[in-house]
């Protein structure tokens, strides 16, 4: 498993490093780059995390006048009780096609972690 | 956020995700007869106490069950 990461990173890498990154941080980029999933950056997933709890239709004046960024938590920020966090992981794990783990779910609280979790995901996309 | 959920209240969480990703399984145009059941399903204990334990765990089972039950393909849509 870890060779095909290897062998996704190494293909990847370079075209990222020549698009996004200067010259100077290749190596950090390889090294970063190496965990996330093939295909999706964190602005591509964040900004579709974001759409979806926009169309989460839930409380949607609540939702919908909210400002959401990284750092905007369920409960706190979107009042989301815990059954509808659930819902709202559930609709992001359809849209990114993948699966998260009761125990990993457990502990997502904020759209930011939601999103590194689903960035470092292989099978996301 | 340092809420702490009990161990419980976490199985509880995990039947609520199963039973939504169960509604997910579902011809598109009636997933939303499942969502709005197990809405009400859990919305009519949304009020036990949650030392309840005895009981809790019998919802948790029953509960289960249901979606042992739902979770068959031949099941399309409810009432």
């Amino acid at each position: 498993m870890f060779r095909s990461v290897c062998r996704i990173s190494s293909r990847v890498a370079p075209s990222v490093y020549r698009t996004i990154m200067g010259r100077s941080v290749m190596s950090n980029t390889i090294l970063a780059q190496r965990f996330y999933s093939a295909n999706l950056s964190k602005d591509q997933v964040s900004q579709r995390v974001i759409d979806v709890i926009k169309a989460f239709d839930k409380n949607s004046p609540n939702i919908a006048n909210k400002q959401i960024s990284s750092d905007t938590q369920f409960h706190k920020d979107l009042g989301l009780d815990s059954l509808d966090t659930v819902e709202l992981l559930v609709a992001i794990e359809e849209e990114f096609d993948i699966e998260i783990p009761d125990k990993v779910a457990d502990e997502l609280r904020s759209v930011g972690e939601t999103v590194d979790y689903i960035a470092s995901n292989p099978d996301a996309n | 956020m340092p809420k702490r959920l009990s161990g419980l209240q976490k199985e509880v969480l995990h039947l609520y995700r199963a039973s939504i990703r169960t509604a997910h399984t579902k011809p598109k145009e009636n997933q939303v007869n499942f969502v709005n059941y197990i809405h009400e399903e859990f919305g009519k204990y949304r009020n036990l106490p949650r030392k309840d334990f005895t009981t809790i765990e019998h919802l948790l089972r029953v509960g289960n069950k249901k979606i042992a039950t739902f979770s068959h393909p031949e099941l399309t849509n409810i009432h």
